[in-house]
């Protein structure tokens, strides 16, 4: 393991209930990256970012970040530290407006306050919806404040879910550039079922096939690997 | 206009259900108007039925929104909250009537909570010392047995003056009797039986801890066994230690000044008593339910089943409980005296008479209104109303709540303990239901079934106003408040049905009877309730 890794997954496993859905998934994050997990419905994306929140604990394996072992620490520690989460489906606070949606994100008091500018910098759009409550956002105005939630605190990794989901191609332009722009200041673990976006995106990749990880390496080289991506990222 | 319209097309069945209520309500009102009085008269028992009505569903209400946001927040079906409501009341009697018991149990809890306060420092203990398995085992059944052995030695001989169930001269019933006539003549207190009072104050600080170092034990073993984790915290946990100094402290200052408090407080006015009793019941409920929450609901969180068998099971002792210590007869809670005036002047005549005079009644449309029951009630609802919904929208605890009520887990990835928010809400919303019963109780007076028939109340309540929806908390307290005072006063004048010889006079039986059937219709067009939001 190299030393500039912020955050480091060693072979976890993972549970629901009695289904084994992770059985061994390794991801190496160098700091200042943008890294793509990839692979099928199902394969078990989700719950990898799950499991480093420790949303769904991981019972065997270890989740190093920035030096410090993650596993058997409370959700709500780990993120402490410096992580945060974009979920998919874009899982605003339907019934808090926009300005609360933000605000509920401060570890710090005047958190906001300091992010404020390069936030509405990023998504002029919140600034004229503030006073709106979340479920009248459209898809889009909902991702964007999904992102936007995440980067009031000062985190060191964003765990970002499906991000271009549902979205219509302005959109995706827009938020691909948000995240490009995003990954100069902190360093992204990204889901993406779209390779397209993917691949323009992310310097590094994970495929993640039946909850275990079967393949990494430089995003360049998986371009041009079309057996990979049939085998593992086309429709069965 | 088009907002309005198009606010109806989407929510159509909450329109035409609001209709159909509201010309129910007007029909009932209709009613009651009386046809021989003259000029505003006529409306007396339209005024007083819906006085009431809304003194009904204010009770109802406090419970059920402490109830409904547990519920929303943490996925508990809270079925002990009918008889946390009791507690309130019994509680709270029992301040304002005999304060001096308070005084006396007073010391013994703080001494035996004394002990609790130190959990943070043994879990720190525990975590250092890292026992090995079987003594670790062993550690918290040991200290839960000599938790027992030593407080059951010490308790019984500890001297409460309380009062016998059995003998009706120093019954509860006897004794509120008198405190209603302001002649309560408290009895001499006592001292230790049979032991010096170091031994026994000492035993029970003893028990505290030991009690503590059990639990502490039973925590430790859960993380080994990886149900629950914990992070180490390096540092020693002091701040644990001066609390259990202070409330030690406490406990011996209580017991050493205990005559004078006990002489003070039985000789103020009964709105001063009454006050403190409010206090006392709401710091009861909150306590509880922290503790309830803390050692109970906790480890059982993922199976929402097993939680709802444990607060029955809960509600069935602490009713057992309350019979055990203040016996199964029904009795009453004195009024405070700025409600309860009925020399001159009274019934008052108009707002300002009231308030001079304090009149337990006053004069509205040629009826009495009582001023309590009718006017008390209400507004301290509409106050706690407007405080829990002020709560939820301005301050950072009510956004944390509002957002976990949709997303629990999204809340814990913001970096938000939320389990800490779990316990502050259970005990708050514990305290909201303590407080319905202390403030309830002078009117309807106390039984040991009060908390059943309260809770199915609550539960029809927030199923016709959608079981996580605060407004909706408030308008089916209000619906059913409502409606079973209607049908109460229907009860005496009858209903003119056409065709029948004499008018249909609904039985008292009916009242829990109709509710229940509102709320069945209403389910049927609604499924979620009025403003329950559709999953």
């Amino acid at each position: 393991m190299d030393n500039k890794a912020l955050l480091h997954v060693n072979n976890i496993h993972t549970f629901i209930g009695q289904f084994h859905i992770l059985e061994g998934v390794s991801i190496h994050v160098p700091k200042g990256k943008i890294v793509a997990i990839l692979g099928r419905n199902g394969a078990g994306k989700t719950t990898t970012l799950k499991s480093i929140l420790g949303l769904t604990p991981p019972s065997q394996g270890s989740i190093l970040f920035d030096g410090q072992e993650l596993q058997g620490q409370r959700s709500f520690e780990i993120a402490a530290l410096g992580i945060g989460y974009v979920p998919e489906h874009r899982a605003i606070f339907r019934d808090l407006n926009v300005s609360e949606n933000l605000k509920i994100a401060e570890r710090k008091k005047g958190d906001l306050a300091r992010k404020e500018a390069f936030i509405f910098d990023l998504f002029p759009d919140l600034k004229r919806l503030i006073q709106l409550q979340g479920d009248h956002l459209s898809g889009g105005q909902q991702q964007m404040l999904a992102i936007a939630r995440a980067l009031v605190p000062d985190n060191k990794l964003l765990l970002i879910d499906e991000p271009t989901e549902g979205l219509a191609p302005v959109l995706i332009e827009q938020m691909m550039a948000a995240i490009r722009q995003l990954s100069a200041e902190t360093t992204i673990l990204l889901v993406e079922q779209n390779f397209i976006v993917a691949s323009q995106l992310a310097e590094d990749y994970v495929i993640i096939e039946e909850g275990q990880s079967v393949k990494a390496g430089k995003m360049a080289d998986l371009v041009k690997d079309p057996a990979t991506i049939r085998r593992y990222l086309e429709a069965a | 206009m088009t907002t309005l319209l198009q606010s109806f097309r989407k929510n159509r069945a909450l329109w035409v259900t609001l209709l159909v209520l509201c010309i129910t309500f007007l029909m009932a009102v209709r009613g009651l108007v009386d046809p021989i009085a003259e000029g505003g008269e006529r409306y007396k028992n339209v005024v007083i039925t819906i006085l009431r009505g809304l003194s009904t569903g204010s009770i109802i209400f406090l419970v059920a929104s402490g109830f409904s946001i547990i519920f929303g927040l943490m996925n508990v079906l809270n079925m002990a909250h009918g008889a946390l409501f009791m507690i309130g009341a019994y509680v709270g009697w029992t301040m304002a009537v005999r304060p001096d018991t308070v005084v006396d149990a007073f010391t013994p809890l703080v001494l035996l909570s004394a002990g609790f306060t130190l959990l943070p420092f043994l879990d720190w203990s525990l975590q250092k010392l890292n026992l090995p398995k079987v003594a670790g085992g062993l550690l918290p059944w040991v200290g839960l047995i000599l938790a027992i052995v030593v407080l059951g030695f010490a308790f019984p001989k500890y001297p409460i003056t309380s009062w016998d169930v059995g003998s009706y001269e120093i019954s509860p019933t006897n004794y509120a009797f008198a405190a209603s006539q302001g002649q309560l003549v408290a009895p001499e207190p006592e001292g230790f039986a049979g032991i010096s009072p170091l031994v026994g104050l000492g035993s029970i600080i003893l028990g505290g801890i030991l009690a503590a170092i059990s639990m502490a034990g039973f925590a430790a073993n859960r993380r080994r066994s990886g149900a629950g984790t914990g992070s180490t915290k390096e540092s020693l946990p002091w701040k644990s230690f001066l609390i259990f100094i202070g409330l030690v402290f406490l406990g011996w200052i209580v017991y050493f000044f205990n005559t004078p408090i006990s002489t003070f407080l039985l000789n103020i006015d009964t709105t001063w008593l009454f006050i403190l009793a409010v206090l006392v019941a709401v710091a009861t409920g909150v306590l509880l339910g922290a503790l309830i929450e803390a050692t109970l609901v906790r480890p059982l969180y993922e199976t929402h089943l097993y939680v709802l068998m444990l607060t029955l099971g809960v509600s069935s002792i602490i009713i057992e409980v309350v019979r055990a210590i203040w016996g199964a007869p029904e009795f009453t809670m004195p009024r405070p005296s700025i409600f309860d005036g009925t020399g001159e002047g009274c019934p008052a005549e108009s707002l300002g008479a009231l308030i001079e005079h304090k009149c337990s009644t006053i004069q509205v449309l040629g009826g009495r209104v009582r001023t309590y029951n009718e006017i008390f009630i209400p507004i301290l609802g509409i106050v706690v109303l407007i405080t829990v919904w002020i709560l939820l929208q301005r301050t950072r605890l009510g956004m944390i709540v509002r957002a976990g009520v949709q997303d629990s887990d999204m809340v814990k990835a913001l970096g938000i303990n939320v389990q800490r928010i779990f316990t502050i809400v259970f005990a708050l919303g514990v305290g909201l239901a303590t407080l319905g019963g202390v403030i309830g109780a002078p009117s309807t007076g106390l039984t040991t079934t009060l908390g059943d028939s309260l809770l199915i109340n609550l539960l029809v309540a927030l199923a016709i106003g959608g079981l996580t929806s605060y407004p909706g908390a408030a308008a089916g307290a209000l619906i059913v408040g409502l409606l079973q005072q209607f049908i109460i006063k229907y009860g005496q004048i009858g209903i003119h049905i056409p065709f029948m010889d004499e008018p249909f006079k609904p039985t008292p039986p009916l009242v829990p009877a109709m509710t229940v059937l509102l709320m069945v219709v209403i389910l049927l067009v609604m499924p979620n309730g009025l403003f329950g939001r559709k999953e």
